[in-house]
């Protein structure tokens, strides 16, 4: 695999206000990349700097291997899909469609049976045909979205940057979206980089997941080993799926003051000792049962529920007030009946949870 | 068997929602707007129309039936003169309020990004509305005279050698002051839809690779012509009914319909005046009906 697009130690800053620490990633060719991160967190920033919407204070941004910070937006051969799609109001489906081809400085398409064929074979792609003669108005969102690409893919960019597309759009068409967008993209071969916010969204669509961490990237790696192995704690924490305690490291337990855990294997490397536990790997026992050897757990009020589904979800309260989150997914388990205020026995394996420190 | 008409699919389109049915409340609403409207413009008009056809006398007015007035103003060169001076004065201070107010509104409506900045800059076009409209039409003539502000200056600068006697008292004397009073209502309406488009889309347009100019044809000025439309309205209905800055600024050369009808009604010939009022009120009707043809602006705004 080749790296289409380096970044090196990409940094832009707002005032005395930091937004890019320092980033440095490698997206590879045909590759669907998603960049994970709470808002804040620099990701719209990165994407509008390599888009070339705005110039970075320092570092490099290199696209098959050149460097192209002198290289104005349009000229990079990066399409760029905006989070509200930002159609052209007043055009038509075809006309939006066809508006980079028409109306770009660089060799543009004044063949009309050329603009034509290219035009509705990416209607045709994105599955909008029969709606080409339409107003942008006269269409749905996720057929809004789709004329978005369509218009950014019909010029055929070696990258499209796509700015959490999925947000405005509601909560099934999202699902569905996603899927559209990964068929689209493989169908093409073209290199994708995903902003999203969302880190279900995230893990579902990347090859790759590249998480933003306050202005630089916490971790690349595929979806599966950002979810279940972290690099750090703020990672898991984006990830909205681990309950994280935060405390010291001695003598081979982790205690944050109310609590101790026993320690397996070595802690990764982290400032600050932290300690963390999947949501579904812990089970809830009555509080006098005692605890096996090689497990973990501690003593907690039972707080509320919330069905999801197929899960549910339950809020304890520790002796410090730390709130912990316990996810019983009904495929494993069946409900369990806990009573409001009454103290239970969290306990999960001791191998099971991350340690940082 | 029943034909089938195609259902929309109503997942795929945005809806449409039913037609309310106005209640009893609504019609009061409307009353007292229907009534004014009625009272004041409609019987008016009525009566415009019918004193039009009235028999007129150097002394006297009778309602008895006559085309005598229309002849009189369609058989005389000065009238029918009047009637082109008005349509060529109206098509031209459109023009010149759209060149100059155009770029105005561009530069507030989409240049400056601070909204608080645009709304001070508008206000600020509206400062000469504080003093009254025959004072800013009186103002030009220090300006623009023999002696006047830009003769003065044009001779210290040795551009002119004499004065230019063609400023003042002449056709563009009065279009010069009409394009001044009028310029802010062809601002108003188009920087206000051009604050209106999504930044992202010109961004979008710029980053498929369209330069400026192709941006500007494209995109900027089809999404603010409903603004240059509604402009268009304003500034045509008030030159056409014109006649202040016409007399004042011309020393009476330039006659339009409405110093005709100024005229005609100051030496008490009501029929006559009637029949130029009927004309410019048709010509606006049509200069209306026109723009609206143009866009749509129900769907627009």
């Amino acid at each position: 695999m080749t790296d289409v697009l380096r970044i090196e130690n990409l940094g832009k800053s707002y005032g005395s206000n930091a937004a890019l620490r320092g980033v440095t990633l490698a997206v590879a060719d045909n590759e669907y990349v998603s960049l994970l991160g709470p808002s804040g967190s620099g990701k719209t920033v990165l994407l509008r700097l390599i888009a070339g919407f705005e110039q970075p204070d320092m570092g490099r941004i290199l696209f098959d291997g050149k460097d192209i910070a002198s290289v104005p937006a349009h000229e990079r051969g990066i399409g760029f899909v905006f989070q509200n799609f930002a159609l052209f109001p007043h055009l038509s489906v075809y006309d939006n469609i066809s508006f980079g081809l028409v109306n770009r400085v660089n060799a543009p398409v004044t063949d009309g049976s050329a603009l034509r064929s290219r035009v509705m074979e990416m209607v045709e792609l994105v599955g909008l045909i029969g709606l080409e003669d339409r107003g942008v108005h006269q269409i749905s969102g996720g057929q809004r979205q789709r004329v978005a690409l369509a218009r950014t893919l019909v010029s055929q960019p070696r990258i499209v940057l796509l700015d959490e597309p999925l947000g405005a759009l509601d909560a099934n068409l999202r699902t569905r979206m996603r899927g559209e967008i990964r068929r689209i993209r493989s169908q093409l071969g073209v290199t994708f980089l995903h902003v999203t916010g969302s880190e279900t969204e995230a893990l579902a669509m990347g090859d790759r997941i590249v998480v933003l961490d306050n202005g630089s990237v916490g971790q690349i790696d595929t979806p599966d080993t950002v979810y279940n192995s972290p690099v750090s704690p703020n990672v898991a924490r984006y990830l909205n799926c681990y309950n994280l305690f935060s405390g010291t490291i001695g003598g081979g337990t982790f205690s944050d003051g109310a609590h101790s855990f026993p320690l397996s294997g070595t802690p990764k490397p982290n400032a600050s000792p932290a300690y963390a536990i999947r949501q579904d790997l812990i089970t809830v026992r009555p509080s006098n049962s005692p605890l096996a050897s090689g497990e973990a757990g501690f003593a907690a009020t039972y707080l509320a529920s919330e069905y999801t589904g197929a899960a549910f979800m339950y809020f304890f309260r520790a002796v410090d007030g730390h709130i912990v989150e316990v996810e019983n997914h009904l495929s494993h388990r069946a409900p369990q009946t806990l009573d409001v205020n009454a103290t239970y026995q969290l306990v999960w394996k001791a191998d099971d949870a991350l340690v940082y420190g | 068997m029943t034909i089938a008409t195609p259902v929309p699919d109503s997942s795929d389109t945005t809806p449409v929602g039913p037609v309310a049915r106005p209640s009893r409340a609504a019609y009061w609403l409307i009353a007292p707007g229907a009534i004014w409207m009625t009272l004041f413009l409609v019987v008016p008009l009525g009566m415009m129309v019918y004193v039009s056809f009235w028999s007129q006398t150097t002394f006297k007015i009778e309602p008895i039936l006559t085309t005598k007035s229309w002849m009189a103003f369609f058989s005389s060169d000065t009238y029918l003169s009047a009637l082109w001076t008005t349509i060529r004065i109206w098509l031209l201070v459109l023009l010149t309020t759209f060149v100059v107010g155009y770029p105005t509104a561009l530069f507030v409506g989409l240049f400056v990004k601070n909204k608080t900045l645009a709304t001070a800059l508008l206000v600020l076009c509206v400062i000469p509305f504080w003093t009254s409209f025959l004072i800013r039409v009186l103002a030009w003539r220090p300006m623009l005279g023999k002696e006047g502000a830009i003769n003065i200056i044009l001779q210290a600068f040795h551009i002119t050698r004499e004065p230019i006697e063609a400023l003042l008292f002449t056709e563009l004397s009065v279009i010069i002051g009409m394009t001044q009073i009028y310029c802010v209502f062809m601002v108003g309406p188009i920087a206000f839809m051009l604050g209106r488009i999504d930044p992202n889309v010109i961004e979008a347009a710029r980053d498929l690779g369209a330069s400026f100019w192709r941006i500007f044809r494209t995109i900027i000025l089809p999404l603010s012509m409903p603004g240059v439309i509604v402009g268009g309205i304003f500034v045509s209905v008030m030159v056409l009914g014109e006649f202040a800055t016409a007399a004042a600024l011309s020393g009476r050369k330039v006659n339009m319909l409405g110093n005709i009808i100024v005229t005609q009604v100051g030496s008490l010939k009501w029929a006559f005046a009637a029949v130029v009022g009927v004309i410019l009120t048709i010509l606006m009707g049509l200069v209306v009906a026109g723009f609206l043809r143009i866009v749509d602006l129900k769907r627009e705004l």
